[in-house]
């Protein structure tokens, strides 16, 4: 019984807490730090703005259009009717590399 | 100067705006965040952060409400948005804890290190408690219970900010105040 009431007076002595809870105020140069913030970003902006109308869409259509390219290259290099006609030219034009080194032949 | 006039200053990115919008906010939007943060320095991060969102998102802003019950909202939102990214560290360090990096478990809940500056001395560790069961309630009653009791907001304000009716607020403020005297009960009787 005698805790209970202990329990009860503490929970209540708690609560009480608050009322004598002082009002805060803000940390000194708060103003002239969120100032300083809020103009900064604004400045950072207009400078990020010359790449602003490469937007993350555009990136990545580029990015596909890079790939397909290079996969493209790929595939028509390794095709022998390609491989056959660079030949014949090269050989017409006294341009033949098949003794020479080349990092195509690796 | 109207409301509406400030509003298209603040939208136009004036500096004068600005240094207005602070004067007239800073208090109020610092005295929020120490409310549910009872921390200075990440109180006042946060509090940066809410100007920092109100330069950024004003062009969004309506009048639907008013300027000051925006303002709060988005301070209130951004409280509530630390304290879930404290509460989420928290339970990654129980589980760095179990995996043997053991963390002394004070140092793992944030209300264990209130450091607020409005507590007196004399009633740092029955505040500290106190903070530390407010953190134990359902979100939407630790929301309403700090705007109306800490930080001192009327039930007509708190039901702007939250979008939500009186009678909700009254009701969310009745169950919070049971809930937190269980909670104060269950931890003195573990703590005799």
């Amino acid at each position: 019984m005698k805790i209970n009431m202990n329990i009860d007076e503490k929970v209540s002595k708690t609560l009480e807490a608050f009322d004598t809870m002082d009002t805060v105020k803000t940390p000194p140069f708060f103003k002239d730090k969120t100032m300083q913030i809020l103009f900064t970003e604004k400045e950072e902006k207009v400078a990020a703005s010359f790449w602003s109308w490469f937007t993350p869409q555009l990136q990545l259509a580029t990015l596909v259009c890079v790939v397909l390219v290079n996969f493209y290259a790929i595939k028509e290099i390794n095709n022998s009717e390609y491989e056959s006609s660079i030949s014949t030219f090269a050989s017409d034009y006294g341009i033949s590399t098949e003794q020479e080194t080349s990092i195509f032949n690796f | 100067m109207s409301e509406t006039e400030f509003i298209e200053e603040l939208k136009s990115k004036s500096e004068k705006a600005y240094s207005k919008l602070l004067d007239d906010f800073q208090q109020k939007v610092y005295a929020t965040c120490i409310s549910f943060v009872p921390n200075t320095e990440d109180a006042e991060d946060i509090a940066q952060d809410v100007f920092v969102e109100v330069f950024n998102a004003i062009h969004k802003f309506k009048g639907q409400s008013k300027l000051s019950t925006w303002i709060y909202k988005i301070t209130t939102n951004k409280c509530l948005e630390f304290i879930r990214k404290k509460n989420t560290k928290k339970r990654f360090a129980f589980l760095q804890s179990i995996t043997g990096n053991v963390i002394p478990m004070d140092m793992t809940n944030y209300f264990t290190e209130m450091n607020h500056p409005g507590v007196l001395l004399e009633n740092k560790e029955t505040s500290k408690t106190l903070f530390y069961a407010i953190n134990q309630l359902p979100e939407a009653q630790r929301t309403v219970f700090t705007l109306h009791k800490i930080d001192g907001k009327s039930y007509n304000e708190i039901s702007e900010i939250i979008d939500k009716s009186l009678s909700s607020v009254e009701s969310l403020m009745f169950r919070s105040k049971k809930n937190l005297q269980k909670i104060l009960e269950n931890f003195y009787k573990n703590n005799i």
